[in-house]
């Protein structure tokens, strides 16, 4: 008789027989008594709604608190833009700003910085500003124009293309690339890790589109 | 033999690596400080000190992760509980009615809690729905007896056709709502399913909805207004098969690009034929169209 386990069940396979091996189970269950069968399958229906809630358990995802980022508050509009694009521009702000962990926004469009706003990386006192030729060289921009659908990076520090982000605050903690068309792009940092839902994507995803609407006919 | 396989059965029980880092069991959410904005520049060094979190953290029990799953591709793991309470409980109900000998009373009594448990297993899906997080959308059909209609008011600019268009479109599609409706100042927006007046003209129809608005004196509302499971008894401009009410007044938000005193009449109307069809984001996220219009009545 051999023992091996499965799954936690030990099963008998008879290998005396002169036929083919086969499962002895009927055997192994029908040596117990009536009483003892019906323990058994008690208790494996025990085990079943514990191992259920534990499931249940484990799917609940830890709530992450926001971090606080390292940087300057700034608010810097192109004054290219007529009223009512920079107007346009603070509303997806705001509306980013209420309702996602957003804390950084950079709108780049024509390759041209049209807006900088939130905090902002420091350097000796003075706000990074967005180096849109050195931006649009590095490989997140390129994969994100390239493939024209967003990119979220749920837990920028484990990114090494973080660092082509250099004017978002050096402990942001998420962060969107979300193309405007194919002459621009939104850059949404987060404070906290997985802090955008996928409500928020498909949202920022919108909000992209209508930018692009709005911006092509003004800038173009 | 029970006790060898009652100790192989807890081989099941966590047995795998205990993931402490990323779940626990309960915690109530700590929050950050929040930095007050201002107009000016400033500079931000908040203190990186956060070694109380992190020893409260790990005082925290810590549960081991269980993902059982047999691998078989297409079926539905979290459906298991219920294929194990109906086959283990079909074994017990054989059992019982296969055995020769008449049933002990202590063998019916573990039938009994066997049955129980059972049945218990076979509801745990339907349990698991009603777990926080999950949605609770029932995304049902869209009921009988209304007319998709999408009309505008005369008279409007370019830019605030497109923008109500595209504010009406993405309601739609990013929200569970079969119905929008968009009143600001004297400009009406309706797109949706919608019980209208039948074979009337566009007039007619905005002419009524203007007389129900009026009558209802939903321009009037500074407060968000949300029924989660209503029906479309509650007004007679909804449509048949409301089941849930969103109401957002345009007036009221406060905009820090827009002074206080620049109030707009108006509303967003969003209806749904599931319950509890918008969370608390889809709210946020209404508010944050009801803004724009700022953006052009300012």
């Amino acid at each position: 008789m051999k023992m091996i386990p499965s799954s936690g069940v030990f099963l008998f396979l008879s290998v005396d027989s002169p036929c083919s091996p086969s499962f002895s189970i009927v055997h192994f269950l029908a040596s117990f008594s009536s009483q003892s069968r019906a323990d058994i399958l008690g208790i494996a229906l025990a085990v079943t709604n514990i191992l259920a809630g534990l499931v249940w358990l484990s799917i609940k995802p830890k709530i992450l608190s926001p971090e606080i980022l390292y940087g300057v508050e700034c608010k810097q509009l192109s004054p290219q833009l007529s009223d009512f694009t920079a107007s346009e521009l603070l509303w997806v702000w705001n509306s980013l700003l209420e309702a996602t962990c957003c804390k950084s926004l950079v709108v780049v469009y024509g390759n041209k910085c049209l807006l900088q706003i939130g905090v902002a990386a420091e350097s000796r006192g003075d706000v990074v500003p967005v180096l849109v030729q050195k931006l649009s060289q590095g490989s997140l921009y390129k994969n994100a124009m390239k493939v024209g659908k967003q990119n979220y990076l749920a837990n920028l520090s484990l990114y090494p293309g973080r660092v082509e982000l250099s004017f978002l605050p050096s402990n942001t903690q998420s962060v969107i690339l979300q193309p405007i068309g194919d002459m621009g792009i939104v850059i949404i940092g987060g404070d906290t890790v997985r802090g955008f839902t996928n409500l928020d994507q498909t949202w920022i995803s919108s909000l992209a589109d209508k930018l692009d609407a709005t911006l092509s006919k003004t800038l173009m | 033999m029970v006790t060898m396989i009652a100790a192989s059965l807890l081989h099941v029980l966590p047995s795998t690596k205990l993931l402490s880092r990323h779940f626990h069991t309960s915690s109530p959410p700590n929050t950050a400080t929040i930095i007050p904005r201002r107009d000016i520049s400033i500079s931000v060094r908040p203190r990186a000190d956060d070694t109380p979190l992190q020893s409260e953290q790990q005082k925290q029990m810590d549960l081991s992760v269980l993902r059982f799953t047999l691998g078989i591709p297409g079926l539905d793991e979290s459906y298991l509980p219920r294929y194990l309470g109906i086959g283990f409980g079909s074994l017990i109900l054989l059992n019982h009615f296969l055995d020769p000998s008449p049933p002990t009373p202590p063998q019916i009594i573990s039938e009994v809690l066997g049955i129980f448990l059972a049945a218990f297993s076979v509801m745990l899906p339907f349990i698991g729905k009603f777990l926080k997080g999950t949605s609770l959308v029932d995304r049902s059909l869209l009921p009988e007896g209304n007319k998709q209609i999408f009309i505008m008011s005369e008279n409007l600019s370019d830019i605030l056709r497109e923008d109500l268009a595209w504010e009406s479109f993405i309601m739609l599609r990013n929200t569970n709502t079969m119905s929008v409706l968009i009143s600001v100042q004297d400009v009406l927006c309706v797109r949706g399913y919608w019980n209208a007046p039948e074979d009337a003209s566009k007039h007619v129809i905005l002419d009524w909805f203007v007389r129900q608005i009026q009558r209802i004196g939903l321009s009037d509302l500074r407060n968000e207004l949300y029924f989660p499971q209503s029906t479309d008894e509650l007004w007679p401009i909804l449509p048949r098969g409301t089941t849930t009410v969103l109401l957002q007044p345009i007036s009221g938000i406060s905009d820090q690009n827009y002074s206080e005193t620049e109030k707009l009449n108006g509303f967003i109307l969003l209806v749904s034929s599931a319950s509890y069809a918008y969370s608390d984001k889809d709210r946020e996220w209404t508010k944050a169209i009801a803004r724009k219009f700022h953006v052009h009545f300012s």
